[in-house]
């Protein structure tokens, strides 16, 4: 547990590093390095950095130990990463090189630069970099220098630049360890996450302050199989999941028995309060903590203990998000962007050193997303409704634009995503979209199955819903189409229908 | 019933889960010879096998699985053949 808040992540590692050289860093597709092999190949891939005025390095997304040592290397050596994904279409990466300016890319023997297409980059290949020794002396960073830059999905179809300063990624892991987690240089550690995503960061990142041990999984099929494979082969004491990863592997719950983890963090998408139920049976030991934050806020910001015993906090079935990281100042705030005090649901502002100072080059997104309250603070508007209960928990409605107006009434889409999955014996993933038909908005509902009966649904539906959020029309879609990050594509499978 | 004859049906059914015609399948194919099959099918997939079939994988049993050859051994034993 950390005991202050000046604490710098890349001093952590660098110490603990030296402090448990000979013990495994990391375990990659079953071959164990420790952390003597890691910052070695970090050194020896910063060796190669020796245009100083280079400050932006592009990382060819992949589970190696030469991709995780390429991004200690960019870090240590001052500069900023941006991941590229093999997986991407060339034109987004292509465009991700030209926001950025990156000239060097860092990648292993099985991607060159045949994925980009023709580009003017200079690619090297860390799988050749012979590991280096010796004490060298890391650069010295500015906190106001970027440590990375996230690229998440614009609504003009141009990537959005995120980019986390030193100071943000600081003040993150300040306040991520003063969470009190009970981690030391025993505990194994889970990284499922991709490199484009920004829990990677932390699942990469903080395992190595305290001499612990990473299990990674890369981006294979049946990556569900493989997560659970390793939580109870490897005996992983502290794993951060999604809910998508939880729905496909839930059939097996009772098939594993993992007496050995300590924490579940639920990541990265809203997590059903069933499903953790579920699961906290095979993880008799295990605290489940839900952990909200959107890139922008870097990584996390809030997060929610679920206890024990007793109800789970949330609403429409969605697990909280519970109360803000210290340093973080939520409020909810109403259309003039005041500060509601009534409990009533408004958008989530947060604000703090986390808080990102605005998108790569974009004044104007930057604008609409950062912006002064009346209190004088700078929020970030997060677009996600939320409400604060009685005891200053926050609770997660769903996103801004999941809600709708029709006959005049506003409707969270969720509600009726949870009716279905409710009347469905939470068998079925369940999308609600809306969309204006001769003027008037209908509502549409998407269940994940081959065969449903649409038309019990629909009987069903009318004994749990009011009449004007009943949908118009059932459709059936399986499987559901799921982003890089693993999350369900709303915008997709809305655009199957209304295209 | 005999190793060739499920490794078709297989190739029917991940053909219906992909939402393409029948895929020919060998006893050597992997998942990531197949375009398309990834967590999501490969979870579809393995319900429709047992469905199918009538029987029920564990975890344990799936997870030892690594090619077409291994899941026709799989459903070979299950079907007590």
């Amino acid at each position: 547990m950390c005991v202050n808040n000046n604490k710098d992540i890349l001093n952590d590692i660098i110490n603990a590093s030296e402090k448990f050289s000979g013990n495994d860093a990391m375990v990659i597709d079953g071959i164990h390095y420790s952390y003597r092999d890691l910052i070695g190949k970090a050194k020896g891939i910063a060796a190669f950095f020796n245009d100083p005025t280079e400050r932006i390095i592009g990382i060819i997304a992949e589970n190696k130990i030469e991709t995780y040592a390429s991004i200690l290397a960019t870090l240590l050596t001052g500069r900023t990463y941006v991941i590229l994904h093999p997986a991407y279409p060339p034109e987004r990466n292509i465009g991700i090189i030209q926001q950025t300016g990156i000239h060097t890319i860092l990648h292993s023997k099985k991607y060159d630069v045949g994925i980009l297409g023709s580009n003017r980059t200079r690619w090297f290949c860390t799988s050749d970099i012979s590991s280096a020794s010796g004490k060298d002396k890391w650069t010295k960073t500015e906190s106001k220098d970027y440590a990375y830059i996230i690229f998440t999905s614009g609504s003009t179809g141009i990537p959005k630049g995120v980019p986390i300063s030193r100071k943000n990624l600081n003040a993150f892991y300040n306040a991520y360890c003063n969470l009190g987690w009970n981690l030391d240089s025993n505990d194994r550690l889970l990284q499922m996450f991709e490199l484009t995503f920004d829990i990677s960061v932390v699942s990469f990142l903080y395992p190595l302050t305290i001499g612990a041990c990473e299990y990674t999984v890369g981006n294979e099929t049946a990556k569900y199989l493989k997560v659970f494979d390793i939580l109870e082969t490897e005996h992983i004491s502290f794993a951060s999941l999604t809910a998508s990863i939880l729905q496909l592997f839930s059939p097996y719950f009772q098939d594993v028995f993992l007496p050995d983890l300590k924490y579940v963090g639920l990541t990265a998408e809203a997590t059903n309060a069933d499903m953790v139920k579920k699961l906290s049976k095979s993880a008799p030991n295990a605290l489940f903590v839900n952990l909200y934050g959107p890139t922008e806020s870097t990584i996390f910001c809030t997060a929610y203990f679920l206890p024990k015993e007793g109800e789970i906090k949330g609403h429409n079935g969605t697990v909280a998000i519970g109360k803000p990281f210290e340093d973080i100042t939520a409020m909810i705030a109403d259309g003039n962007g005041e500060k509601i005090t009534d409990g009533s649901q408004g958008e989530l502002w947060v604000s703090g050193p986390q808080i990102m100072d605005g998108y790569w080059n974009n004044p104007e997104k930057t604008s609409e997303a950062i912006v002064t309250a009346s209190d004088g603070k700078v929020y970030y508007r997060t677009g996600d409704i939320c409400y604060m209960d009685n005891e200053s928990d926050i609770i997660y409605c769903g996103r801004g634009d999941s809600q709708v107006k029709i006959q005049g009434f506003r409707i969270e889409l969720g509600e009726i995503e949870y009716a279905a999955r409710k009347f469905l014996n939470n068998e079925c993933n369940a999308v609600a979209f809306a969309t204006p038909t001769d003027g008037m908005m209908e509502l549409h509902l998407v269940i994940e199955a081959d065969k449903c009966d649409t038309e019990s649904l629909m009987e069903g539906l009318r004994h749990l819903l009011p009449g004007y959020m009943m949908p118009k029309t059932i459709h059936l879609l399986k499987p559901f189409p799921t982003n890089t990050n693993n999350k369900i594509d709303r915008k997709a499978i809305k655009e199957t229908y209304t295209k | 019933m005999y190793t060739i004859e499920i490794q078709k049906e297989l190739g029917g059914i991940l053909g219906k889960v992909l939402k393409k015609e029948d895929i020919e399948l060998d006893q050597n194919t992997k998942a990531s010879d197949v375009p398309g099959w990834d967590s999501l099918t490969n979870m579809l997939f393995i319900n429709e096998i047992e469905k199918h079939y009538k029987i029920r994988f564990s975890f344990r049993e799936i997870v030892k699985i690594t090619n077409v050859g291994e899941l026709c051994s799989a459903i070979l034993s299950k079907l007590g053949k």
